[in-house]
């Protein structure tokens, strides 16, 4: 500790000395040999990387402390909104997709739309009683992967795990791509930039989320009750004109450029239309997911929760739907799409009105938000399968900002993929979405079979008789979302089981390696018996070369320079030298005719090791490889690629250990000199 | 206990918007860094944790009490770390001096602090009680702000029986 001038006090000999504290710029004493780094720790020290950093600091904000993680616990009020944002958003294209399939039929087959709304909203019932029941065995939050692992075979939770990711993706793609076409409805002459508003909406959040961007805000819920709340104004609107001015529909028209289909409703276009509609319930396991968040009783509350999210989805869902039947309202895509939530919009509030305009704005921003919500599942569903073993472990990293960047980016590209390739089509991209998100119901739901046989808590048989409904009928649903929609639903059918694949390789990876470096933990280590060699490569007599000769030495005395040279009369000079000022270290000295440096200093290393005496277990041969740092990008370029070559050929050889001793060139002044002639 | 001097007019404390807190490594820091926070947090105030090492005349005023900083360093951080737990901010101020009272009541001029917050233990040896000394006197005579003294809540008829030394705050930073 150093100390700074006197300073002087008010009175004649009150004289104080201020005492520096080198380590309090970076760190913070916590107790007995625990420190904690301060954030000058981490700065970086060369130039470039400031820079770097004040451009990072610029994009994502400043490091946060992980004492500055919100840990807020949420209300009814609030979570509502949070977490209703995904699934109630699925209201905003779940009534178009059947429209689109029914509307091939004919203007008759709109008829079904509304028992085939309903059947959704009963299925809707079903599942969200059998959420229920996952909210109250689990309150510890995870939701069916959480489920799964608890009460299945590994390969199940592997299984929902990747139904789960592929959803997240899906949300992010299908709820951008959708927002960017309410955006089109209300603006017909961005329709030229429908996918670039996806990929922009989509770089915002990212860009949100990788500063730590948090739901917990109200910023999140305010658009989420907009929504709701316009859209039931538009709802009543729409079935005053219905009911009290007997307004009636005009006749639907089929799409232009629709094949001629014949007037009748076969099974397989019922069907099809349901497994189209069953997209409503995308995002309901969002609850589930987030127990913990909620405000104590944390199961009741986050029940309680599910129940109005389940109804109100319910309730916009029918909502919508019998208004669009009633006035005979059918998704339009030429000229320009215009989506069925904004005819309806246009309907109840007039077209170009300010109304219409507002409910427009409210829709794509609670899209937008559902988006978001996936890039605070997706990493952290990441996250925990990085810990678990099954996904590399820099998805477990928090960044400065807290966030966990790598699933971030992963999503951001998976989802920006998609959306790119399938043009920013909501109606193209929703087959890949059902199908992810009714498997992981399914597994979940037989997950808590299994924890409803095992457990048998009291009242077992009434949450085992949900789940197995529950199960049942998403099990169904899968199977006919998967056929429905094929061929675009197969490729989740590939992709899952490649996800798991991936999952159970990098597990039995991390499982192999850990078993490699497991340490028993009933040993007490002694102290190494291994002899120890020193073997420096050099190429002459210089400082960076006594410097690593010098450490060489530190390290063991059997200590050797070993020279690869391809001309022998340099060779000999430097040896004449070397004997000289360096002889206590014996120089070895192998030809090269063939100007070859790393293969015959390898062969060399296997000699010596091949005439170690049998019996005796093998040294560690240190290399010491003399280094120059470098002080400029360019200079990177001059120096020290013998030393990489070497370094990398060396890296990974066995009983060898790689040593780098850098020569800084500004140590000229301060080191001594060695005996120079 | 909380006493108070140099009372404003209205006779509510003014809010802090910067105080020192008189630190010596004993029993009543914690307390006299909560208090800080308390009082600090509502006006967003700053700290300033001031250690004052006492050298006497056989030395040097600059001779480096490497031991002696060490400690005292520790007592800062340690501070820091409860501030950091209020969201207040709190910077540490090692001081050498000939006497501690007027290096607190000179470092508060110099900062332009509007209190000084500093602990009264409780003497556990001799049946107990309050030793006021001459650094906290000093302090409430001379200190041009207010002047806040945290007393160690006095213990119970048993914990007084278990007569103790005050404990000291860790030997050092560990980093030598």
């Amino acid at each position: 500790m150093s100390m700074k001038p006197w300073l002087h006090g008010r009175k004649p000999g009150d004289r104080r000395v201020r005492v520096e504290r080198p380590h309090a710029e970076f760190f913070r004493y916590t107790g007995p040999g625990t420190f904690v780094a301060r954030e000058a720790a981490s700065r970086p020290r060369t130039s470039t990387g400031r820079a770097i950093e004040r451009i990072r600091h610029a994009l994502f904000g400043r490091p946060l402390s992980i004492h500055e993680e919100i840990t807020e616990r949420l209300s009814k009020k609030k979570a509502l909104a949070i977490f209703s944002s995904d699934p109630i958003s699925s209201s905003a294209y779940a009534t178009e997709e059947i429209l689109r399939v029914l509307v091939l039929v004919g203007a008759g087959a709109l008829l079904v739309s509304l028992p085939i709304a309903m059947a959704v909203a009963l299925l809707l019932i079903v599942v969200s009683l059998s959420y229920r029941q996952i909210v109250r065995a689990y309150p510890s939050g995870g939701g069916d992967y959480a489920v799964a692992r608890r009460n299945l075979p590994r390969i199940g939770s592997l299984v929902v795990a990747a139904a789960l990711l592929l959803d997240y993706v899906m949300t992010v793609a299908v709820s951008t791509a959708s927002a960017a076409e309410q955006v089109i409805s209300a603006v017909p002459d961005l329709a030229s930039f429908q996918v670039a508003i996806g990929v922009v909406a989509i770089t915002l959040i990212t860009l949100g989320n990788m500063r730590g961007l948090r739901e917990s805000g109200n910023i999140f819920a305010v658009p989420t009750y907009l929504f709701v709340g316009s859209a039931l104004v538009m709802i009543v609107i729409g079935v005053f004109r219905i009911v009290v001015n007997g307004e009636h529909a005009a006749p639907p028209s089929p799409l232009p450029g629709a094949p001629a289909v014949p007037e009748m409703l076969g099974a397989l276009l019922l069907i099809r239309a349901f497994a189209s509609g069953s997209v409503a319930l995308t995002g309901i396991e969002a609850v589930a997911n987030g127990v913990p968040a909620f405000k104590p009783p944390e199961p009741k509350n986050a029940a309680r929760t599910l129940a109005a999210v389940a109804i109100i989805l319910a309730v916009l869902f029918i909502g919508i739907t019998f208004v669009a039947y009633s006035f005979g309202v059918v998704p339009i895509d030429d000229p320009v799409r215009r989506t069925v939530i904004s005819q309806v919009a246009g309907i109840a509030f007039g077209d170009n009105s300010i109304g219409f305009y507002l409910f427009q704005t409210f829709t794509a921003l609670i899209l937008f938000l559902a988006a978001n919500t996936s890039y605070n599942a997706f990493p952290r569903l990441a996250a925990i399968l990085a810990r678990d073993g099954y996904m590399p472990r820099q998805f477990s990293f928090q960044g400065d900002r807290l966030a966990f960047n790598s699933g971030i980016l992963v999503l951001s590209i998976v989802a920006l993929a998609l959306l790119i390739a399938f043009g920013g089509d909501t109606h193209a991209l929703i087959p890949l979405y059902s199908v992810g998100v009714f498997v992981a119901f399914t597994i979940g739901q037989s997950g808590m079979i299994v924890h409803w046989l095992r457990e048998r808590p009291a009242g077992w048989q009434r949450g085992l008789a949900i789940n197995l409904l529950g199960c049942t009928m998403t099990g169904v649903v899968a199977v006919v979302v998967l056929i429905a929609k094929a061929p675009t639903s197969l490729l989740v059918a590939i992709v899952v089981p490649i996800v798991v694949g991936v999952m159970l390789f990098i597990h039995r990876q991390y499982q192999a390696s850990a078993g490699h470096l497991a340490v028993r933990e009933d040993v007490v280590i002694p102290p190494p018996r291994r002899e120890e060699r020193v073997i420096v490569p050099v190429a002459g007599i210089n400082r960076a070369v006594i410097q690593a000769i010098n450490v060489g030495r530190s390290i063991a005395p059997d200590i050797r320079a070993l020279l690869i040279s391809d001309s022998p009369d340099e060779a000999l000079a430097i040896r004449e030298r070397w004997e000289r000022q360096l002889p206590d270290v014996p120089l070895v000295i192998v030809e090269s005719p063939y100007r070859a440096l790393v293969g015959p200093m390898l062969a060399y290393l296997d000699v010596i090791d091949q005439t170690w005496p049998q019996g005796k277990e093998q040294p560690v041969t240190f290399v010491i490889i003399p280094e120059y740092v470098a002080r400029n990008w360019w200079e990177r370029l001059l120096y020290n690629q013998s030393a990489n070559r070497l370094r990398r050929v060396l890296i990974g050889r066995p009983h060898t250990v790689v040593v780098n001793v850098p020569y800084r060139r500004d140590e000229d002044e301060d080191a001594p000199r060695p005996a120079s002639p | 206990m909380v006493g108070f001097g140099h009372m404003p007019e209205s006779g509510n404390p003014a809010p802090i918007r910067k105080a020192i807190l008189g630190l010596n490594g004993g029993p009543t820091d914690e307390l006299v860094v909560h208090l800080g926070c308390q009082l600090a947090k509502p006006s967003s105030g700053e700290l300033v944790a001031v250690h004052v090492i006492e050298v006497d005349w056989r030395h040097e005023l600059s001779e480096e009490m490497t031991d002696e900083n060490l400690a005292a360093s520790s007592v800062l951080d340690l501070a820091e770390g409860i501030a950091e737990r209020y969201h207040v901010k709190l910077s540490g101020d090692l001081l050498q001096a000939r006497e501690v009272a007027a290096a607190l009541v000179d470092e508060a001029i110099e900062l332009g602090a509007d209190a000084i917050i500093v602990g009264l233990p409780y003497r556990k040896r001799f049946g107990g009680d309050f030793a006021i000394g001459s650094t906290i006197p000093y302090i409430l005579q001379n200190a041009p702000c207010q002047v806040i003294v945290a007393r160690e809540p006095v213990p119970s008829s048993g914990e007084r029986r278990e007569s103790r030394e005050p404990r000291p705050v860790s030997g050092g930073l560990g980093l030598r």
